[in-house]
């Protein structure tokens, strides 16, 4: 079922007329990085400016009103004192959502509190949805809407990031240019003076574009909703958070155990647990997990561990247990299968992890990953190689993207530990969908997220 | 914010089947006396007050009390320190054997209800090791916030220590959650202790606050 709001909110991320209020030529401003950004998109795009005729030579509006086609979605990024005037234009021209930049309004103080209340009002009853105010904007990448004054267009992909603050966006935007992972819809959410956090959930549970759902938070507007809510998502979709604010706020009043040892972090921690969210600690972790999950299928618990070299085993093996990560011994036909290639039938011990020693060439690899896939309860693979003078990356890289081919419902994860000689490898890996981490620890995390909780 | 009276509690603790241990309260010391040889000895001495958040910081409570001569005792002391202002009476309790756990429930301006599981003396005090759920919890998320805590295997029984009975403590998980969503007026809850072996688990210490 999709509610109304769900449906309105489609006029944010696939408008076919855009305006931009506030919209400049001057570089360095906010008005300029929209009008910047805004280019990329391939409907109309009108600015509105009393000041200028034109911008990026085009004709520039007075007023929303002066413009005679219909606008689906109008980006606001003028002083907060106008744009109470501003949003009641908007209402006037009937335009499809509005996404406020400004800030200075509930976050700046009372005062500002009383004009957003205003500006919720008008727009509640002209029923036009409000994203912020105080915000970054929203990107679309399938349609290459960028309505934001981030510094930089992101990659296409498949993760819908929401997030509290806008500059981490900024930040991640820059951090992620690199890497092979990319994203479907991007919200800074601001004030959350109207469409808030849950509502995105809920329009990211039946986007298309959207495999997985990333949040950076600070607080939560409505906890008992966010809870419903999130809990009915994350069996569709899952969802991964990184929760800023941990410290200790007031509690020293408390008349109760409970109530001292309840840290509002700890509230949060058990919600989240409860919601099926997958928690993070670091921005790093973050995006390792959500990398994974968008790369590959979840499964059931129960890994195998392939390494060619014994460290690299025993460290991912460690983590394993601390992450109560399951390593299936491996079975009695197994061991037949990995017996019939003569090197492997003189190593001493067949356990899990299995360490195809230092020596161990494709082919080698391609055995043992075989028989490990083909054996029933083991649901993944982590394949681990540390560089050595006769391995071969290249060559591993391509037999591990073949063999996930046969086996396409068991996720696959990779810890080609290196930088010069790997890196080659890794980008095969990573563009083949299998997500690559250079440390046994950050790779046994992101299997963690993968593992279905029962 | 006040404590709830002894009988209200009481009331309640019935309602919601949680069984606790045998207890009375009394003003006068002979009544008192009678019925701590009726339970037999050892038993327990404690003040219960509608206002006075931390009983034992006043002198308010006497554990392991053997005979009727130490019984006059703490019962003289109690009443000179408490010098019984303020009080409802003073609570006569039977003493279980046991380890010590903590219950609790408070109500989030954010969540609402949240349960709190945990062991107790040190282990809550110090080492902070409990666990939290938003009520309404069930049997699956109960089991979860017992083995959550970092202390759980001493619950499991140790080097020849029997374990307590974790399906005792996990059904009073559930009736603290069922009490958390239905009485509203209850603000929050401290059991501390709670006694806990391999047959019962009892509360032994209640603080409901309306």
């Amino acid at each position: 079922m999709i509610n109304s709001k769900t449906k309105k909110l489609n006029k944010f991320f696939n408008p076919k007329s855009v305006a931009i209020i506030g919209a400049s030529d001057e570089i360095k401003t906010v008005g300029f990085g929209l009008v910047k950004n805004i280019s990329l998109f391939k409907g109309d795009v009108f600015y509105v400016n009393p000041f200028d005729k034109k911008i990026a030579k085009q004709e520039s509006f007075a007023k929303i009103t002066d413009i005679k086609k219909n606008i689906d979605l109008v980006i606001i990024a003028v002083p907060a004192k106008i744009v109470l005037e501003i949003v009641k234009d908007c209402c006037e021209k009937k335009v499809g959502g509005l996404v406020i930049i400004s800030s200075g309004f509930a976050e700046a103080g009372e005062e500002g509190k009383k004009i957003q209340n205003k500006i919720v009002e008008l727009v509640s009853r002209a029923g036009i949805p409000l994203i912020g105010p105080n915000c970054l904007g929203i990107i679309s990448t399938q349609n290459n809407l960028n309505a934001s004054f981030a510094p930089l267009h992101p990659k296409t992909g498949n993760i819908a990031f929401l997030s509290q603050s806008g500059s981490i966006i900024d930040a991640v935007l820059d951090k992620s240019a690199d890497e092979n992972f990319g994203f479907s819809k991007i919200v800074s959410y601001g004030n959350e003076a109207d469409v808030s956090l849950v509502d995105f959930l809920e329009y990211f549970q039946n986007d298309k574009q959207t495999k997985v759902i990333g949040i950076y938070l600070e607080s939560i507007k409505d906890g008992q909703k966010f809870m419903t809510i999130a809990k009915k998502v994350s069996k569709i979709k899952p969802i991964v958070i990184i929760k800023a604010g941990k410290t200790i706020s007031g509690q020293k009043a408390a008349t109760t155990h409970t109530g001292a040892l309840s840290t509002d972090y700890e509230i949060y921690k058990a919600a989240f647990k409860q919601a099926g969210i997958i928690q993070t600690e670091s921005l790093q972790d973050f995006f390792d997990k959500l990398k994974a999950l968008c790369f590959q299928p979840v499964a059931e618990n129960g890994f195998g561990i392939i390494t060619n070299g014994g460290g690299l085993g025993v460290l991912a093996a460690d983590f394993c247990e601390e992450m109560g990560i399951i390593l299936p011994e491996i079975s009695k036909k197994s061991i037949i299968s990995l017996d019939k290639d003569v090197r492997l039938k003189l190593l001493s011990t067949k356990k899990n992890p299995l360490d195809l020693m230092g020596d161990a060439l494709p082919e080698r690899y391609k055995i043992a990953i075989k028989t490990m896939l083909g054996q029933d309860n083991i649901k993944g693979l982590l394949v681990m190689q540390a560089i050595q003078i006769m391995t071969d990356p290249m060559e591993n890289a391509k037999i591990i993207v073949e063999l996930h081919k046969q086996f396409p419902n068991k996720p696959i994860v990779s810890c080609f530990v290196g930088k010069k000689l790997v890196q080659e490898a890794i980008d095969y890996l990573e563009k083949n969908k299998i997500p690559n981490y250079n440390d046994p620890k950050r790779a046994i995390q992101a299997i963690s997220s993968l593992i279905i909780k029962k | 914010m006040e404590i709830l009276s002894f009988e209200e509690t009481k009331k309640i603790l019935k309602k919601y089947k949680i069984p606790f241990c045998r207890t009375e309260i009394f003003n006068s010391q002979e009544k008192a006396l009678a019925f701590a040889e009726k339970i037999k000895f050892p038993v327990v001495l404690k003040i219960h007050s509608r206002i006075i958040f931390h009983k034992s910081d006043i002198g308010g409570v006497k554990t392991g009390i053997q005979n009727s001569e130490e019984f006059n005792q703490a019962w003289k002391e109690i009443s000179t320190n408490s010098q019984l202002k303020n009080i409802e009476g003073i609570l006569v309790q039977e003493m279980v054997k046991g380890s010590e756990l903590v219950l609790g429930m408070k109500r989030d301006n954010q969540f609402g209800p949240i349960v709190m599981f945990g062991l107790g003396g040190i282990f809550i005090e110090i080492l902070k090791d409990v666990s939290f759920r938003i009520a309404p919890i069930d049997k699956k998320q109960a089991i979860e916030m017992v083995k959550e805590i970092k202390g759980y295997r001493l619950l499991e029984g140790y080097r020849g220590k029997k374990g307590i009975d974790i399906k005792k403590l996990t059904d009073l998980l559930i009736k603290i959650s069922n009490l958390a969503i239905k009485e509203k007026n209850i603000l929050s809850l401290d059991f501390n202790p709670i006694m806990a072996n391999d047959k019962e688990v009892l509360v032994a210490d209640f603080r409901l606050i309306i």
